[in-house]
Order: structure tokens, then C-alpha cells, then sequence
């Protein structure tokens, strides 16, 4: 019994310093605090965060998760949010916000310099670094390289590829061949990739992993996986970057972006850390830092890589892939999802 | 530890007096108290399923994918409950009866996987076989992440059997095997099949492992469909197919228990089980518990270890610290509320023949194998409206005393079970009130298995992960949530540091269940009280 109530002790004093960790959200009348919702991972962005905190003296409460569960988060949330900013791997979850009503419209003093074509209609939000979607492939046992995404469903590539369903930009990737080809000639597509024994995978990563091991020689993912999958193993791995034939739709470009909760008291903190993230610098530190594409005009591509505007990417507004759900239907359709 | 009573010892107190049926509708009250807690990520998920048109339900329910992942999630556990119940009772006989050298500490490396999370055991398992994936892979890491269950659970059962059970057998003239299957078995089938469902539940409610193998089950189907989609509707419909699928489960369980004939009488003297000196067994025993501990305690440990050391980066300390002050303070704050709330449980089901107290006993079992994410979004829909109790530490341990409700509550009932009802009257009739019977006559004789169930509430919240996500405070960072932060980014030998700690701290709760003095635990106890 004495061990009991000495453990029982124990367990009270646990209780009463998780009591007082506990962070509480309370408005001040002058913004100390700004709460965003991350869905880019903690390594890469937080040296973004720190020097705007040291800017302007703002502290950052950072909630960092995967975008896609951030938005189901905040949907589920509602009203009651306490995030000020919500920042996204992807368009499609900032879309899922917008959507449901949850952002405001930012004004058009905000992220100014980022072109039209990456800013959501009646600015819900803007884009903050682009990503161009291309195909890694291993250069040695890949002799043939297919020039279009209806390649793939060649028998020389059987069961060789590797997809990510569950991946926003592969989805965001489907919603425009949707949009363009239709969903008959998206669901045929998809079909003849299963019955050619394509792989499927948890994300992007996994897929270059698997390239580098062996498991499967092409499949499609983000630009930045190669670099990013080689910096983390600590060697040159066995994958490289194809791109499809200009204006192919494999070459489509996506973006990560950030837009500010209608409910938070603190829009121009919030407004001025999107600003801070659109500036010259800070798009000249996400292509070096991240191998990302800076949004700008005429700014200079992550090493290596061609040029935003020279990739052949295909010409579709970003703002007509918000039907997610269609894309996301037919995924389900035909059990991919 | 983890049975309930056998109906025919289960006899109503006798002429109920006024405190007494005050008592009952206290007891009554808080129990229905804690079906409502249990029963929110259901009412929830009801009301997310029926923003859906039924034609759509009824498609996604019955298309062929959702069909494909069931069989999947379906022998998954099969294989998963199978290897367990053929090693984790062989293992457990072994440690129980055989003679061999350093005995009591060779429960230690059988029990001490509990420490480890089913992702650090995959993360440790690709590193050492780079191809290492699918299902086999998949049943591998699932069945040495709960063997320890059902060893556990086994253990528990063979201890309670009266040592002079086995002599008279043997004197009758049985063989060991005969011996094993006619008087042991059918006492332990209960411990068994109650350790056997919660690794089945384990199994059915992994995301880690199963997701990192690219193996589908309806877990990682819901996550993907709350990952994928901004549909949650879907994922909704789908989680029912999961609970479906747990029900079976749960109903094949109370049958077996239904048919064990374990004996609740306290023994009043200590009779020791003789010790079996085969060589041959005495061999296999050793051999099958060195390739166990090898494979899911010393390879996992060296592979953290090597990345440990050959992590380049210099390691944070302070973040390292103050994810482990916070790991194991807000799971210990979770594992205090399941405590709490399985008490009346636990003291309703086992001290009579209660409907009530078995639905709900039943609620919280089903919950147990509800995918975290699930439980998560749930509370963020009834947290956010809350204000201030939002993202705090308690309704982050509140989830967690959700999620894993069944580990303490079967604990709980099968040590309350252990008073017998005579040793409550005998109280009763000397004057004692219910509340002074359940402070000095019965938390005494339960309180080590309620310590165990307890502590395995608090492993288990210590590895969570996606309810942690959501409902954690922002900003406050676990082991769990650091080794993930770290993991979606492949950088895993900056995870190291916090897998391993997380699996030392772990070790501490592991090794105080399997303490080799805890071996003799509750009977001992209470046959010296009864001598006083």
C-alpha cells in the first residue's frame, strides 16, 4: 500500500507539471502571439519562423502536422479555431478551407509581388513557393524515356511504377487531367496504370526510396524528392529528374501556400508573415535551403534545374483545381483510395 | 489479471440494506458516466457518416476495395493472434514451469518489447533489411510488438492455478501434455483469450507499422481517407466496418471466456508448482526466448544505438528533455484518468451479473480499436468547442484515457474479481460501509493488478501519436511526436536520440510489471493477510 500511495504521489506531482505546461491562447491587445498550423515540416521552415520572430519581436505558436490532417483539423474546428495562418504543403487542403468559408480575402497589398496565376480567386490564399511535378527514374535500368503520362501505361513499364494516391500533389496532378481530358479518360488512365502492375506508395518519398532500392525504376512525384531523399540518406542515390514533352500534363506546377483564418483577431500580424515569406529574400532562401522554386518573376531556380518557365510545364490556372472531391471520388472509384 | 468472473461465482450480495443500494446507484451513475465518455468517438463518427446520401454509403461499403481491406485487416489478425497465442503461451508455460537457469529475470526480455513502438520496430527492421516490407514483414512486427500481452496475460492465468492441482494430476497418473490440457488449459483459456484480443485490437488499430510496410487494413484505409480527402464522411463510413469487424472479435472472446473454469478461491496456502528438469525443455525454453529477445529487443536496440552514435548532427538537448518530461507527464496524467474512470467499471462487473456494466465494458473495448485519428477528430470537434480546455494537456490525456480505457479496465475487473464475495459479507457483517470495504478489504488484494493495468495504459499513451498531433498544446512536443517530426522528413538518425529514450524510459514501467519479485504477486499477498 505504501508503494501505492507513493506512486500515486508520483503520478500527482506528473499531473500538476502537465497542468502547468499547458499553453493557453489568450488575446492580448497588442499581438505577442501568432498561432499558425504548419503543414511543412518543422526542419524546413522553422528558420523561416525564427527570423520573422526576430523581426518583429512576434512570437510564433507553431502546430506542426501533415497538411491534409491540419485541414481536417481546422474543418472540424470550424468556427472555434484558435490558428491565426494555416501554411500548406499543397493547394488542395488551402482549397478545402477556402471552400468551407474559413479564410478571409486577403488584401491585394499582400503577397503583391506573387503573380495571379499562383493566387487563389478572391484571394483566400497565395502561393508561397512552386513545385514542379516530373517523373525520378533510375538512368540505369530506365533506357526509354516516356515522353507523356499516357506513356506509362506501356508494357514496358510493367510494374516498374510507382504512384502516390494519397498525395496531394499527385491528386492536384489528377484534378487537372480530370479538368482537361475528362473524368472517362482520367478513370481509363488510371485503370490501364493498375492493370500494368503499378506500385503504390505512402508519399513521394517512399517512391524515390524505392527507386534508389531496386523495388521500381520510375514514378511520379515532386521535383525536390531526389535532392531531399539524397541530403537525408547522405549519399548520391540511384534516381534522377525527367521531365514529360512540354505542355505535357505531367509537367504540371503546384504550390505551397498560406491564408489567414476569417476567426483570427490578428490579421495584419498574420498578413505581414505571408508578406514576410513572399519578399525577395525569403523566396532566394527557400531555393537554396529547400530546392524550391521561388514564385517570383525572374528569380533564380533551385541548382541544377531548369528554369519555373522552362520546364514545359502545362498552362492551367491553379484556381480550377479545386474539385478536389471529383478527383478524390474517382480515386475511391476505382480503389485507389 | 485480465479475466472476469465466472457466472456461477458471481453471487449477488445478500439482503441489500439502505447504504447498500445507495451505493449500487452511485456506482450505477458513474458507470453510466463513463459509457457516455466512451461513447463519444461512435456518436461522433454517426454523425459524420450521416452528412452522406445512403446510396453512397452503401456503395462504399460494399465496393470491392473495402472488401479487399478487410480480408486483409481480417488475416492480419488471424496470423497476428495465432502466432501469439502458439509463442506467447509457449513461452509463458516455459518461464511457468520449467527449471531453468536465472528464471524470474528471463521474464524481462520476454515483456520488454511493450517498450517499443510497432514504427520504431519497423524503422529498425527496414534499416537492418533494406527490402523488408508486405505482409509477412507486416505480421513480424505486429506479432513481437504483442506477444508480450499475451505472456503477460498467460502468466497471470498459470499463477492463479493452485500448485497441488498439478501434483494430484501427476500422481493420478497424467502426463505432462495430458496434464497441460486438462487441468491447466482450461484455467488459463480465459487470461488467454482476453491477452489474444488485445493484441487482436492492437493489430486492427496500428497505423505505424502496417502503414510504413504498405500493407492496407481498415486503420490505415481511414487515415488515408482523412489524408487524402477533405470527404470525412467517407472515412466515417468505413470506421463502422472496422467497429463491425472488432464486435466479432470481441463476441468470439466472451465465448471462450464464457467456457474457463478458473477457480476463484483465494489459496490460503502458497503450494509451489513443480519445477519441470527435462533437458530437452529446459533447451527449447532458453532457445525460444534468446530468438525472441534477439529479434525484438537486442537487434532493434543495436540498429537505435548505432544511429545513435553515428548521428552527425549534434543533438538538441534541452528539446530532448523537455519532450520526455512532457511524454511522460501528460501519458501518466492519462493513465490516472483511466484509472479512475475504470473503477466503477470494474467494480460493477465484478461484483455481480450486470448488463449494463457488460454493454459498457464492451463500448470500451470496441474503442479500444478505433484508429487514433479517429478519437482524435472527435475531440477537436467537441474540444474546440470548449474554449480554454482546447489543446491542453487534460483533454490530450482525456483521449488517451479513451483510447485505451479496455487495457485498465480488463485489469481492473479480473483483480476485483479475485475478492471473493465472502470475504465482502464477512466485512460487511462486521460493521464495515461499502466504501470502508473497498479501501481496506479490496483495493488491497487488487491493487497489483490494477497497478499493471495502470502501467499499460501509460506504455501504450506513450507511443501514441495521431491523437497527439491534434489535440496536443500547440507547440508542446512528445518522443512521439519528435521521432514522427523527424521520420516524414527521413531523417532517422536525428530520431534516434528520441526513439531511444523513448524506449529506455519505457523500459522502467516494463520492468516493474515484470519484475521477478512481482512473480509470487497478488495470491502471496493475500495469504499472508489471511494468516494475520
Amino acid at each position: 500500500m505504501k508503494k501505492l500511495a507513493a506512486s500515486t504521489a508520483a503520478l500527482m506531482m506528473l499531473v500538476l507539471v502537465a497542468g502547468c505546461s499547458s499553453s493557453s491562447n489568450e488575446q492580448a491587445s497588442d499581438v505577442t502571439e501568432l498561432t499558425v498550423y504548419s503543414g511543412r515540416s518543422e526542419e524546413f521552415i522553422a528558420p523561416f519562423f525564427a527570423d520573422w520572430e526576430a523581426s518583429t519581436g512576434i512570437k510564433l505558436n507553431v502546430r506542426y502536422g501533415d497538411s491534409a490532417e491540419l485541414s481536417a483539423q481546422i474543418l472540424e474546428e470550424g468556427n472555434n479555431s484558435p490558428a491565426d495562418l494555416f501554411l500548406s504543403q499543397d493547394a488542395g487542403s488551402l482549397g478545402a478551407i477556402a471552400q468551407a468559408g474559413l479564410f478571409t480575402k486577403l488584401p491585394s497589398d499582400v503577397a503583391a509581388d506573387i503573380p495571379a496565376a499562383y493566387v487563389a480567386a478572391n484571394r483566400q490564399w497565395v502561393g508561397i513557393t512552386g513545385r514542379a511535378r516530373v517523373f525520378a527514374y533510375a538512368p540505369d535500368r530506365v533506357k526509354t524515356l516516356p515522353v507523356s503520362i499516357t506513356d506509362l501505361t506501356k508494357s514496358i513499364y510493367k510494374n516498374q511504377i510507382g504512384i502516390a494516391p494519397t498525395n496531394a500533389s499527385f491528386q492536384a496532378f489528377l484534378t487537372a487531367l480530370i479538368e482537361n481530358k475528362g473524368t472517362a479518360f482520367a478513370k481509363t488512365w488510371l485503370e490501364d496504370l493498375q492493370a500494368n502492375g503499378v506500385k503504390i506508395y505512402l508519399k513521394n518519398s517512399a517512391i524515390v526510396e524505392a527507386i534508389d532500392k531496386g523495388e521500381i525504376s520510375i514514378g511520379l512525384v515532386n521535383h525536390y524528392y531526389v535532392w531531399e531523399v539524397s541530403e537525408s540518406l547522405g549519399r548520391a542515390i540511384n534516381a534522377k529528374i525527367g521531365y514529360f514533352a512540354p505542355g505535357d500534363l505531367g509537367n504540371l506546377i503546384n504550390v505551397s501556400g498560406a491564408g489567414v483564418l476569417k476567426t483570427s483577431a490578428k490579421q495584419k500580424a498574420a498578413q505581414d508573415l505571408i508578406n514576410y515569406l513572399t519578399s525577395g529574400p525569403a523566396q532566394q532562401q527557400f531555393v537554396s535551403d529547400t530546392h524550391e522554386y521561388s514564385l517570383l518573376d525572374g528569380a533564380q531556380s533551385p541548382s541544377e534545374l531548369p528554369a519555373l518557365d522552362k520546364i514545359g510545364a502545362p498552362s492551367i490556372d491553379l484556381k480550377t483545381l479545386s474539385n478536389i472531391k471529383a478527383t478524390q471520388d474517382l480515386l475511391i472509384q476505382v480503389g485507389l483510395l | 489479471m485480465f479475466t472476469t468472473l465466472p457466472a456461477a461465482f458471481q453471487e449477488q450480495p445478500p439482503a441489500s440494506t439502505q447504504s447498500q443500494s445507495g451505493w449500487r446507484i452511485a456506482l450505477l451513475t458513474a458507470v453510466a458516466a463513463v459509457a457516455a465518455i466512451s461513447m463519444i468517438p461512435f456518436v461522433y463518427l454517426l454523425v459524420r457518416a450521416s452528412d452522406k446520401p445512403i446510396d453512397e454509403i452503401v456503395q462504399l461499403l460494399f465496393r470491392q476495395k473495402t472488401l479487399e481491406v478487410l480480408a486483409t485487416t481480417a488475416l492480419l489478425v488471424i496470423c497476428v493472434v495465432a502466432i501469439n497465442l502458439v509463442l506467447g503461451v509457449a513461452i509463458a508455460s516455459g518461464l511457468h514451469f520449467v527449471q531453468l537457469p536465472f528464471r524470474r529475470l528471463l521474464v524481462i526480455p520476454a515483456v520488454l518489447p511493450l517498450a517499443i513502438p510497432s514504427y520504431v520496430f519497423t524503422y529498425t527492421w527496414v534499416a537492418l533489411v533494406p527490402s523488408f516490407s508486405g505482409f509477412a514483414a507486416a505480421v513480424f512486427i505486429l506479432s513481437i510488438s504483442t506477444i508480450p500481452y499475451i505472456i503477460l496475460a498467460t502468466l497471470a492465468g498459470l499463477r492463479s492455478i493452485d500448485g497441488s492441482q498439478i501434483e494430484v494430476a501427476r500422481s493420478l497418473g497424467l502426463n505432462p501434455r495430458q496434464t497441460f490440457s486438462r487441468v491447466v488449459f482450461p484455467q488459463i483459456r480465459g487470461h488467454v483469450s482476453a491477452g489474444a484480443l488485445l493484441a487482436g485490437l492492437y493489430t486492427m488499430s496500428d497505423f505505424g507499422a502496417v502503414s510504413l510496410l504498405n500493407i492496407e487494413t481498415l486503420t490505415v484505409s481511414i487515415q488515408n481517407m482523412y489524408r487524402a480527402s477533405y470527404d470525412r464522411s467517407a472515412a466515417a463510413v468505413v470506421s463502422f466496418v472496422l467497429i463491425a469487424f472488432s464486435i466479432l472479435f470481441v463476441l468470439a472472446d466472451e465465448s471462450i471466456k464464457g467456457k474457463s473454469t478458473q477457480s476463484q478461491l483465494l489459496k490460503s496456502h502458497s503450494v509451489k508448482t513443480p519445477l519441470v528438469k527435462k533437458g530437452y525443455l529446459r533447451f527449447a525454453t532458453v532457445a525460444i526466448i534468446t530468438a525472441f529477445a534477439t529479434v525484438a529487443v537486442i537487434l532493434p536496440f543495436y540498429v537505435l544505438l548505432t544511429r545513435f552514435f553515428s548521428n552527425p548532427v549534434a543533438i538538441d538537448g534541452p528539446a530532448l528533455v523537455s519532450a520526455t518530461i512532457s511524454t511522460v507527464s501528460v501519458a501518466a496524467f492519462g493513465a490516472l484518468i483511466a484509472l479512475v474512470l475504470s473503477a466503477p467499471l470494474g467494480l460493477l462487473l465484478s461484483g455481480g451479473s450486470s448488463r449494463f456494466a457488460n454493454v459498457t465494458n464492451k463500448i470500451v473495448v470496441i474503442a479500444h480499436a478505433l484508429p487514433g485519428v479517429v478519437v482524435g477528430l472527435a475531440l477537436v470537434s467537441i474540444g474546440s468547442k470548449l474554449g480554454p480546455l482546447y489543446q491542453t494537456t487534460f483533454l490530450l490525456a482525456f483521449a488517451y484515457a479513451i483510447l485505451f480505457l479496455a487495457k485498465s479496465v480488463t485489469s481492473m475487473s479480473s483483480s476485483l474479481a479475485r475478492v471473493p464475495n465472502s470475504v465482502k459479507d464477512v466485512a460487511a457483517t462486521l460493521g464495515m460501509n461499502q466504501w470502508a470495504v473497498v479501501k481496506k478489504v479490496i483495493a488491497p488484494i487488487a491493487a497489483p493488478g490494477i497497478g499493471i493495468g495502470t502501467i499499460l495504459v501509460f506504455l501504450t499513451a506513450m507511443k501514441e501519436l495521431p491523437a497527439t498531433l491534434m489535440l496536443r498544446p500547440t507547440g508542446f512536443e512528445t518522443l512521439a511526436t519528435q521521432i514522427w517530426s523527424f521520420g516524414s522528413i527521413n531523417r532517422f538518425n536525428e530520431a534516434a536520440p528520441y526513439a531511444l529514450i523513448l524506449v529506455l524510459v519505457a523500459a522502467i514501467p516494463t520492468f516493474l510489471i515484470s519484475r521477478p519479485d512481482k512473480d509470487t504477486h497478488s495470491y502471496e499477498l493475500e495469504s499472508t493477510r489471511g494468516q494475520k
